[in-house]
């Protein structure tokens, strides 16, 4: 009888073992990621389509078997903007046991600067500022920082300016973030980058800037670079377009010729400023879906086959998540390939060999993703985009600032 | 008093001494203790992971914080409504030394308590000279004197270099007896830290409204010119109302500082004031376990609408701007309801259920 018994509990286990074995054996790894970003709140316009493209890429990285059978599993959380709840989350995502880190906001990733050292976790943020590389070995911007980005515009003016020397505004956020570039702006001056910065306005949440457009206006303010989100941005255009300020032409004689960084353009500032946006100067590192490219194509179709509305597979901020996306899929690949284990270490390892014959072109910018031991800036070309008939278009072509490195 | 020690069904005092007693029943004494030997246990047998012990650490932070509030607002009839900028005293002493010293100096990670008290004793410092309108200043005039304190100090913090311009001031490592506590051990180490500041804190506060003292809190909150009378000096009493709860702020400042090693500006903010009045009020104004309830409650309610804002939008697109506006509707729902119908906050319930047990089987 005990013999019976024991018979049909090894028959049991030996069928449990051959049904879930081969199910073992052929399922691939799951490698855990987490992007923290401001899906509500402040900043929200930018950091919902962020969301979208980071998520879009991954199902399509799963979807497509990009790694075979192994699948990226990125847990997106709401931080509402907040410092304290992006610890949380990060709190959150190393109890998971993620590979690889998103990040989203200036402020805390200064504040998590520390944490990222102390558990040696790569990270890429949606923040450009400068200051995160200082004191860091593990964060990774993803394209030209904030400050390269403001000095690029301010050796364009120089370059394109006639008559003496171009007298500049800054215009800024009044935070880490809107701050960030200003220093580095004026180191490159001391350099011997030839204008003048008349003034630095660190804006409220002003609903009419009359005042001090014609204060800069009476300092003999000939432009303005704007290093802050859309919305003030707008609001002074409009307010620069009924008093007749604005620039029909770059750097047109007794008017203000308004440009601005990253996060200061895109379609949503022509959807805010409407016409008062026209020949508005941008810069940055991504590439456009106005003007077709293989990296606006595969954007808008990556963007329709998860069936996001027009805006979205539109945003240069669609892009922007969708970019860091494919980076973190990248170095997984290549760390794959290498037959590394894929956990932070041999992806740091990757991200800093990302570099020449190994560079990486996503398409969804105007230049590779360069990372090394040294440089943990991705993309150091920026493209320079103006607005004509009510969209953004190329004025030239991309180009790397000369005066960054003499910071 | 009862005949019976354990199980007293009514208020009968025999002495003055006997109503100020802080248990009234050894039932009540030693629920207490195994109240707090559990809240010492619990970790040794739940892991919960370090995002919830943050949760949590930063829960009893907010409960200091909200003792040293309804100290000035709930005894002593003080509304105050820049309570955030004396937490961000406390946590900008530690920084200040941070910055100066460098964040790993002995003073910040070996001699962390003592540093915790002089951060209180920054915000007690604060805590006197805002006080000081209070001696001409009442109700909605007062209020907008704590409310200009706070907006000096968010000013102040956001552009002056030596306190980075409001961004994170980094804050080192503590040691402790089994020398630096490391990354795995930090959340754990401050959730004891601070629950035992809390038991510390909350007898004495419990002490202190059993004192003359405290009695005068009392006195000048219900009719001040009748205290005056009575021989209390009520335009100091406010003065150290406000000391008292600058320095119970400044206190949950620095754990603040140590537990998140940094400070920034940004946790220190109106928003966050308006958040401890609501804790106050949700929880109990006047009411010692208001302080403890209150915090738990608007955390654990800011939790479950995070979550629910965040499903919302990802899963309903066109709810995207709804989802921004879930919280503060939220936050601002439960204080007009609680105001409307619960004034007392949910300490009243907690007296209520205690009544009942008290009386149980006869009827409430």
């Amino acid at each position: 009888m005990k013999k019976d018994n024991l018979t049909r509990w090894m028959f049991l286990l030996g069928a449990v073992v051959m049904v879930t074995l081969p199910g073992q054996a052929l399922a691939g790894e799951v490698y855990k990621l987490g992007l923290s970003l401001a899906i509500t709140g402040p900043t929200s316009d930018a950091g919902n389509p962020y969301a979208k493209g980071v998520e879009d890429y991954f199902k399509y990285v799963n979807d497509t078997k990009m790694l075979g059978d192994d699948t990226i599993d990125c847990t997106i959380r709401d931080d509402q903007y907040k410092n304290d709840i992006t610890k949380q989350n990060f709190e959150d995502f190393l109890d998971q046991g993620i590979v690889f880190y998103l990040n989203y906001s200036t402020g805390s990733t200064l504040a998590l600067k520390k944490d990222f050292e102390e558990v040696k976790m790569p990270v890429i943020p949606a923040s450009f500022h400068a200051g995160n590389l200082v004191d860091s070995n593990y964060i990774f911007l993803p394209i030209a920082s904030y400050s390269d980005q403001a000095i690029g515009l301010a050796e364009y003016i120089v370059t394109n300016h006639k008559g003496g020397m171009p007298k500049v505004a800054l215009f800024i956020h009044p935070s880490a973030f809107g701050r960030g570039p200003v220093e580095d702006l004026q180191k490159a001056v001391s350099a011997g980058l030839a204008l003048e910065i008349v003034e630095v306005v660190e804006h409220g949440k002003d609903l009419d800037n009359t005042a001090m457009l014609k204060r800069l206006m009476s300092k003999g303010v000939q432009y303005v670079i704007s290093q802050t989100v859309q919305s003030p941005v707008a609001t002074m255009l409009k307010d620069a377009d009924s008093l007749g300020l604005v620039a029909k032409s770059f750097g047109e004689e007794g008017k203000v010729t308004f440009l601005g960084c990253h996060y200061t353009g895109g379609n949503d500032l022509v959807a805010l400023a409407g016409a008062a946006a026209e020949n508005f100067y941008w810069t940055t590192s991504y590439i456009v879906t106005n003007e077709p490219s293989p990296g606006a194509t595969a954007q808008l179709e990556l963007a329709k086959r998860y069936n996001r509305d027009e805006k979205a597979a539109n945003s240069h901020n669609y892009a922007n998540g969708m970019m860091v996306a494919q980076v973190a899929t990248e170095v997984i690949r290549r760390a794959k390939a290498k037959g590394k284990e894929i956990n932070n270490v041999t992806l740091y390892e990757e991200l800093q060999e990302m570099n020449g014959d190994n560079a990486y072109s996503p398409g969804t910018t105007v230049g590779p993703v360069t990372y090394s031991k040294t440089d943990h800036t991705g993309v150091d070309s920026l493209q320079l985009y103006v607005v004509k008939d009510g969209a953004f278009r190329s004025a030239g072509t991309p180009f790397i600032p000369k005066y960054t490195g003499k910071k | 008093m009862s005949a019976n020690r354990w199980l007293a069904t009514g208020n009968y005092f025999t002495s003055y001494r006997e109503e100020q007693r802080i248990f009234f029943t050894s039932l009540d004494r030693t629920a207490m203790a195994l109240f707090i030997l559990g809240l010492f246990l619990w970790p040794f047998f739940i892991d919960v992971g370090n995002k919830y012990m943050l949760v949590i650490d930063n829960i009893l932070i907010a409960v200091i914080a909200v003792m040293g509030l309804n100290l000035v607002t709930g005894f002593a009839g003080l509304i105050s409504i820049g309570h955030a900028a004396f937490v961000g005293v406390g946590a900008y002493t530690i920084a200040s030394f941070a910055r100066v010293f460098g964040e790993n100096h002995f003073l910040l990670s070996h001699a962390w308590p003592v540093m915790i008290l002089a951060a209180g004793a920054m915000g007690a410092f604060f805590g006197a000279i805002v006080g000081l309108p209070a001696l001409r200043l009442k109700h909605l005039y007062l209020a907008i004197a704590t409310l200009s304190f706070q907006m000096i100090f968010e000013w102040t913090m956001k552009f002056m270099d030596f306190f980075n311009q409001g961004q994170t001031i980094a804050v080192g490592r503590v040691f402790w007896l089994t020398g630096e506590v490391s990354r795995s051990a930090h959340y754990i180490f401050w959730y004891y830290a601070i629950l035992v500041l809390i038991v510390l804190v909350g007898f004495a506060v419990r002490n202190l409204l059993r004192t003359r003292y405290g009695r005068c809190l009392i006195a000048v909150r219900d009719n001040d010119r009748a205290a005056d009378a009575m021989g209390m000096h009520p335009g100091l009493t406010k003065v150290y109302a406000f000391a008292l709860a600058g320095f119970l702020a400044g206190v949950a400042g620095a754990l603040h500082a140590y537990l998140y090693r940094g400070v920034g500006v940004e946790s220190f903010t109106l928003h966050h004031s308006i958040n401890y009045l609501a804790m106050a009020i949700v929880g109990g104004l006047g009411t010692l376990p208001g302080s403890f309830m209150g915090p738990l409650a608007i955390k654990m309610l800011d939790m479950q609408v995070e979550q629910l804002s965040e499903w919302a939008s990802s899963h309903l697109a066109f709810a995207a701007n709804l989802a921004t506006a879930l919280k503060p509707l939220s936050f601002g729902l439960v204080i007009v309801l609680f105001l409307m119908f619960e004034p007392r906050g949910i300490a009243n319930w907690w007296r209520i259920a205690r009544s009942y047990v008290k009386l149980w089987p006869f009827r409430y």
